[in-house]
């Protein structure tokens, strides 16, 4: 493949992206709202990103309590080692960790099933029934990849926690109490919150690209097949700028900070 | 009756139609062939408004959906059924689902009335006893009989057929070939069959319309389509033997 090639197919993914927002604020406010969709495309994404998302909790845990451990008896400071591994975890790690896990397992997943769709003259099917597709194809799956990435960030924070606690226990004999003595003493609601925020909105972002990739597909399985890898490609992208953004601003204003 | 009159459609530098005319009749099947990749699909995607032509009129009962509001686009396409190549079932959804599709979307009728509708049209294409199947389980022949069912219970006027019989055994391609027949006689439909199989036009249609450098070269009868002085019979069956003669069989 040519350089000018390339360059065309990513300019075709933005432009594919850059469609599918203007589309989803479109038909999001048009009768009827997909209200059964989005419940069945919610089951859906808890389902496939439950056992991704939970495994990347634990080996979060594994490597924070290594870091804890390590770093807590080199500086005679075990009894913050739980307060240090909470606090990233809230601030940072489990949205960046979540973020990339679910575009790997529910993002890729809408990209190729909505571009096989499209392949095979299904959204086509649906355009003819009077059915437009960005209302039933997309937007459930957005809203849907909003709820299932906040309810499972939340989740994985607990499993994270846990196996942070097991693991310093396990390998630097810090017992339950002096991990949890200190451990939510930083945790202030703006950076709970924050972290929740970032994580809607990066599911919002991961649902979007995924889809709008997928939706503006053209080509055969080869196509499909690059189109998946790009999908993967942007959505990292995104969870990084977005956290980015998010660092900048809570730096700014001084809102989620200790 | 259907009226296309001078569409132009092209896809960056490939102008695939050139100011092609044709017009479709009522309660008649009309076939049109030509080679792989010569347009045929993007006139029938044109005929139901999912690619919108550069130039010309696509005329529907004397409405010209180029020009129409989405509304009234949407209102034109409850006249249209369309069977996509290999059928365009939605994977996700059973035999069942997949039929009663666009009646439970729109809430037109109770479910009672559905469960009926859907039941009679799969009966039609002999299929009740796949109900629960998912479209992976049915073979290409099954599928496109779904695909005819599902078409069919919104009870459009026109519908429209892309390769009804593409990739299939003959025995799959008979009993569809049948079922377009069986449609067009007790149902009165007015179907317009894009192919290049060459029996299943001979088969079904009424008339047959040659598609080449994107217009519409002949348009005939089928007897006089299958004459051996017709353009038709020239492309497709003459050009054949000549091919296989130069190559020594």
């Amino acid at each position: 493949m040519t350089k000018n090639e390339s360059a065309r197919e990513w300019l075709y993914a933005g432009k594919s992206i850059l469609f599918v927002y203007g589309n989803f604020f479109y038909w999001l406010f048009k009768e009827p709202f997909p209200y059964r969709q989005t419940g069945e495309q919610f089951i859906r994404t808890m389902l496939e990103g439950f056992g991704t998302l939970m495994i990347g909790a634990v080996v979060q845990g594994l490597f924070l309590a290594w870091l804890g451990g390590h770093y807590g008896g080199r500086f005679g400071a075990y009894i913050w080692a739980g307060t240090a591994t909470t606090f990233a975890i809230f601030r940072e790690t489990s949205v960046l960790m979540a973020g990339t896990l679910f575009a790997s397992r529910v993002g890729t997943a809408f990209t190729v099933e909505i571009g096989s769709m499209q392949m095979s003259g299904q959204l086509d099917a649906l355009r003819l029934m009077a059915v437009e597709p960005t209302q039933h194809i997309v937007i459930p799956r957005v809203l849907a990849s909003i709820i299932s990435l906040l309810l499972l960030k939340a989740l994985s924070d607990g499993v994270a926690i846990v196996s942070t606690m097991f693991f310093l226990k396990h390998w630097f004999g810090i017992a339950y109490p002096i991990f949890l003595e200190h451990a939510f003493e930083f945790l202030k609601p703006p950076i709970l919150t924050q972290s929740f925020v970032r994580a809607g909105i990066i599911g919002f972002f991961i649902g979007l690209n995924a889809c709008g990739l997928g939706y503006y597909f053209q080509g055969g399985a080869v196509e499909l097949g690059k189109t998946t890898t790009k999908s993967t490609v942007i959505n990292f992208i995104y969870v990084l700028m977005v956290d980015l953004i998010f660092q900048v601003v809570l730096e700014t204003t001084g809102w989620g900070t200790v | 009756m259907i009226e296309v009159k001078n569409l132009h459609v092209s896809f960056s530098n490939n102008h695939v139609l050139r100011g092609l005319d044709i017009r479709i009749d009522e309660q008649m099947a009309t076939v049109v062939i030509g080679r792989s990749g010569i347009g045929k699909s993007v006139l029938l995607r044109s005929l139901c408004g999912l690619i919108k032509p550069e130039q010309g009129s696509i005329l529907i009962d004397g409405e010209d959906i180029t020009m129409c509001s989405r509304k009234k686009l949407l209102k034109i396409r409850n006249k249209i059924g369309m069977l996509f190549q290999e059928g365009a079932l939605f994977d996700s959804l059973s035999v069942y689902e997949n039929v009663a599709f666009p009646l439970t979307y729109h809430h037109l009728f109770s479910r009672e009335e559905i469960d009926r509708k859907v039941r009679t049209y799969l009966d039609f294409v002999e299929m009740q006893e796949f109900l629960d199947a998912m479209p992976s389980e049915l073979s290409g022949g099954m599928k496109r009989k779904v695909a005819i069912a599902r078409a069919m219970i919104m009870e459009p006027k026109y519908l429209l057929y892309d390769e009804p019989t593409n990739g299939l055994d003959p025995y799959s391609s008979a009993i569809v070939e049948i079922m377009i027949k069986k449609l067009q006689q007790e149902l009165n439909i007015t179907s317009l069959i894009v192919t290049h199989d060459i029996e299943l036009t001979h088969f079904i249609a009424d008339r047959i319309a040659l598609l080449e450098r994107g217009i519409i070269v002949s348009l005939d009868s089928r007897k006089d389509a299958f004459r051996e002085d017709s353009l038709i019979y020239e492309h497709f069956i003459k050009k054949r033997e000549r091919i296989q003669q130069a190559n020594g069989y």
